[in-house]
């Protein structure tokens, strides 16, 4: 008993910790100086360096999201509606998420393990005492780059993901490049594409949030590193998961689809 | 340095990249619901419009050519749908258009069709409102085909009975028809019976042809039910086969009547036994019919098993176990 | 730039600057008091051994000391400043005239050597005015350390007595007025030692710095210590020279110089 009221009270505490954490980005991010140059090689290394595993993902999604349906909508007859179907699918839900995982797996254990090394040595006090504010040069950069590349990232991937879906349906069927597309771009609506881009920037924020906050609060040791990675991954996860709801019970308000 | 301002390309190209992807998908998005184009308003007064919504799109003859832009209610029985059509199509379209609400296969989306006239009026302006006519429903028209098919079974078992009738009483019909009058009577009336069955069995051979254009076509069986020429080929072969099942009602109830006179035998001659072929004659179109209405039964059994139909068969079935049960 | 000024008017009026004063310092982490009443005074061109055991709080006076942490009562004065009452943009300045080599060197393994040298130079410009190339100032602060040839490497590609090097490179490239060291000698084998406590008495001479040093490494303190204060408890214990302290005749003095 005393250990779930224990549980629960750090989990409200880590909660809490983290919004102050979240509070002190918003507080940063508008004031000077903007570590401009920083943030662009934050969003080159989150951004560039993550497109491989993007694309991959994407196509594997589009893919195998084609050969599973495949057989059962050609039971119904209705291989056509496809492209429809495949598309919908990846924009609004499954392009996001699986893609917003993949990078919350490379890039928030990263950033939990590079600042939680960062404090282990020491180096974030070297930078404070530097004049450099560290959580504007450290935090607030990467905060912000996972929050502007990930949306780009998604746009990569599903468009990839399509591509992919696409090479099946040419394989199996016999669909056109246009027809397919053509056939993609009259399912889609703008209430499928808008509140699934904006979505991706909570998604981006979260990951980058939660990866810098473990590793800026790490523990000492190289056992802190690992746990600060490891538990970046996890509790990003998860709170991707929580916000994709969230995402969707409100576009469902909005646009009461 | 020369390291760094490469990276920062690189992250500019991407970033390019990305947002071009993003902004032709919305583009080509917008473009599917002819936000860049010109376009003009029309409009058309429904009683039902079966589900339509706001942004279904509109086609003219099978091209799609704008959206529903709004549905309102302006009294209660006339609902005016306002169709944005793209200014490119303004020229084809003519004001004596009529405009139908259908569906986009069967599971698809409600859609606006827009038929051509048959007279070649003056192009349609902004603001016209053009004909419409409610189109009869899936559901109707297999209602009719239902009864239809009834009626067909019911005649085939009177038939039956007839042929049967005729087939054991050699001797009495041999007797009994001696009259002329009454026999060339029995010769027109089976001449009709004929005809009617010949009838009978070209209307099948048009409803088996269409349906198996059902089954040939991908598509959920979408073009035959939404297209309206199709559409109204059904209709016609289902009306044909009505009135072709009420010929050969008529003519049996004749050919009755006849047997009826000739067993009630007043004059009657062995007219059969003097004419085989005549005989003969009799016992091919009963044989026509028969084979008709089995082929009939046949095409009802494919519509059953059809997947799209089986739903609305097994509704029927239903119903009918509950008014048996009461 | 006033406050120079007065600094120099100070030195007028006394022969020794007071470069940080630290009175009655207080720091307790839940039940732990890590220090209980630590008083320290630097003066000009001197310097000052702190020793103590390790977990005597020797590490967290010094973090106190440059405002990485707040102490929980007491005041700490560097160049006549109280650095517990500044606000971020002062306290930048102040910072400006301390170097502080870490005690695991604490170079940024991101970047390399030149960019390990140059980022203190980011936002400390005003000190020098706005200069466009740093080159001079790193080549010159790796040449004090005898490094310059390393420029372009990744700290990582360097070995431990190197990298402890590029970290004072690093604290001296802003000419600071006082450095902090944080046991610069552990985790060197003797000899390179040896040539650290070397370097640190050249750099004395060549930047004219006060320095304040935290060790447990005897040896370091004879060779470099002009006054040492024994930290025990996280109270000063004892205070004198190297000389006098050695032959004190008290257990715990004793203790530390077995």
């Amino acid at each position: 008993m005393q250990k779930t009221t224990h549980l629960f009270k750090s989990f409200f505490i880590e909660v809490g910790e983290l919004s102050y954490f979240a509070g002190r980005f918003f507080r940063e991010v508008f004031s000077r100086p903007f570590e401009f140059k920083e943030l662009l090689r934050q969003c080159y290394s989150v951004g560039n360096r993550s497109i491989l595993l993007v694309g991959v993902t994407g196509f594997i999604i589009g893919l195998v999201l084609t050969l599973q349906t495949r057989p059962t909508l050609e039971e119904f007859g209705a291989v056509s509606w496809m492209p429809s179907m495949v598309s919908i699918s990846i924009i609004r839900e499954i392009g996001p998420v699986i893609i917003a995982l993949t990078f919350a797996g490379r890039i928030a254990s990263g950033i939990g393990a590079e600042l939680g090394s960062m404090k282990v040595t020491e180096q974030i006090d070297a930078m404070e005492v530097s004049g450099t504010n560290p959580f504007k040069f450290l935090v607030v950069t990467r905060i912000l780059a996972t929050t502007l590349m990930l949306p780009i990232l998604v746009v990569f991937g599903d468009a990839i993901a399509l591509y992919g879906s696409y090479i099946i349906e040419n394989l199996k069927g016999d669909v056109s490049f246009v027809l397919y597309f053509n056939k993609v771009f009259n399912a889609l609506e703008f209430s499928d594409i808008i509140p699934a881009t904006i979505k991706t920037f909570f998604f981006g924020f979260a990951i980058g949030l939660v990866g810098c906050f473990k590793g800026y609060n790490c523990e000492k040791g190289t056992v802190g590193v690992g746990l600060a990675a490891n538990s970046a991954v996890v509790f990003s996860s998860m709170l991707l998961f929580v916000l994709d709801f969230i995402a969707v019970f409100v576009t469902d308000i909005f646009f009461e689809i | 340095m020369k390291k760094t301002s490469k990276e920062t390309f690189n992250l500019g190209l991407f970033v390019i990249i990305g947002m071009a992807i993003f902004i032709a998908a919305i583009y080509f998005i917008g473009e599917q619901k002819n936000m860049f184009d010109k376009t003009f308003t029309i409009s058309a007064n429904f009683n039902n419009v079966n589900g339509l919504m706001q942004g279904n799109n509109v086609r003219y003859s099978g091209i799609n050519v704008g959206t529903v832009k709004n549905i309102n209610m302006i009294n209660d029985s006339t609902i005016n749908v306002e169709l944005v059509i793209n200014e490119k199509m303004v020229k084809h379209i003519k004001k004596d258009a009529i405009a139908t609400i259908g569906s986009d296969g069967l599971v698809g989306n409600m859609i606006v069709n827009i038929i051509p006239g048959e007279g070649s009026a003056q192009p349609i302006s902004q603001g016209d409102i053009i004909e419409s006519y409610t189109k009869i429903g899936t559901g109707e028209m297999l209602n009719t085909l239902n009864t239809t098919n009834e009626n067909a079974a019911l005649l085939t078992s009177k038939l039956l009975d007839i042929v049967n009738s005729i087939n054991k009483g050699k001797g009495t019909l041999g007797m009994l028809i001696k009259d002329t009058l009454v026999a060339g009577d029995v010769k027109l009336t089976l001449e009709n019976l004929k005809h009617a069955s010949l009838e009978a069995n070209n209307t099948m051979l048009g409803l088996n042809a269409l349906i198996h254009k059902i089954d040939m076509d991908n598509s959920v069986a979408g073009v035959l039910l939404n297209d309206t020429t199709e559409a109204n080929k059904v209709r016609h072969i289902i009306s044909n086969l009505e009135t072709s099942s009420l010929e050969i009602k008529k003519v049996i109830t004749n050919l009755n009547e006849t047997i009826t006179n000739i067993k009630e035998g007043e004059g009657a001659i062995n007219y059969l036994s003097n004419d085989p072929e005549f005989a003969k004659q009799i016992e091919e179109s009963l044989k026509n019919i028969n084979e008709g209405t089995k082929k009939f039964d046949e095409n009802m059994e494919a519509l059953k098993h059809n997947f799209l139909f089986r739903g609305y068969f097994k509704k029927l079935e239903k119903e009918e176990k509950r008014a048996e049960k009461k | 730039m006033n406050q120079k000024q007065h600094i120099h008017e100070v030195e007028g009026l006394s022969t020794k600057t007071r470069m940080l004063e630290i009175k009655d310092l207080r720091k307790s982490f839940g039940n732990n008091h890590v220090l209980n009443g630590f008083n320290l005074e630097l003066f000009e061109g001197e310097n000052l051994v702190i020793m103590g055991k390790s977990g005597s709080g020797k590490s967290v006076m010094i973090k106190c000391l440059v405002g990485l942490m707040q102490p929980d009562s007491g005041s700490i004065r560097v160049m006549g400043k109280d650095i517990t009452k500044l606000n971020r943009v002062e306290l930048d300045d102040i910072r400006t005239e301390i170097g502080f080599l870490f005690q695991g060197n604490a170079l940024y393994d991101s970047m390399t050597v030149r960019e390990n040298l140059e980022f203190p130079l980011r936002r400390h410009k005003q000190k020098f005015g706005d200069i466009k190339d740093t080159t001079p100032l790193v080549t010159e602060a790796l040449e004090s350390v005898g490094l310059a040839h390393t420029m372009d490497l990744m700290p990582s590609e360097l070995s431990g007595g190197m990298q402890k090097r590029i970290a004072l490179a690093r604290a001296l490239i802003l000419k600071p007025r006082i450095i902090l060291y944080d046991e610069p000698t552990s985790g060197l084998d003797p000899i390179t030692s040896k040539e650290i406590i070397e370097l640190m008495r050249r750099v004395q001479k060549q930047y004219k710095t006060s320095s304040l040093i935290i060790t447990h490494d005897v040896d370091c303190a004879r060779v470099v210590s002009e006054r040492m204060i024994l930290l025990v408890d996280g109270t000063n214990y004892a205070e004198g020279t190297f000389a006098e302290l050695a032959s004190s005749k008290d257990e715990q003095v004793k203790a530390f110089f077995k």
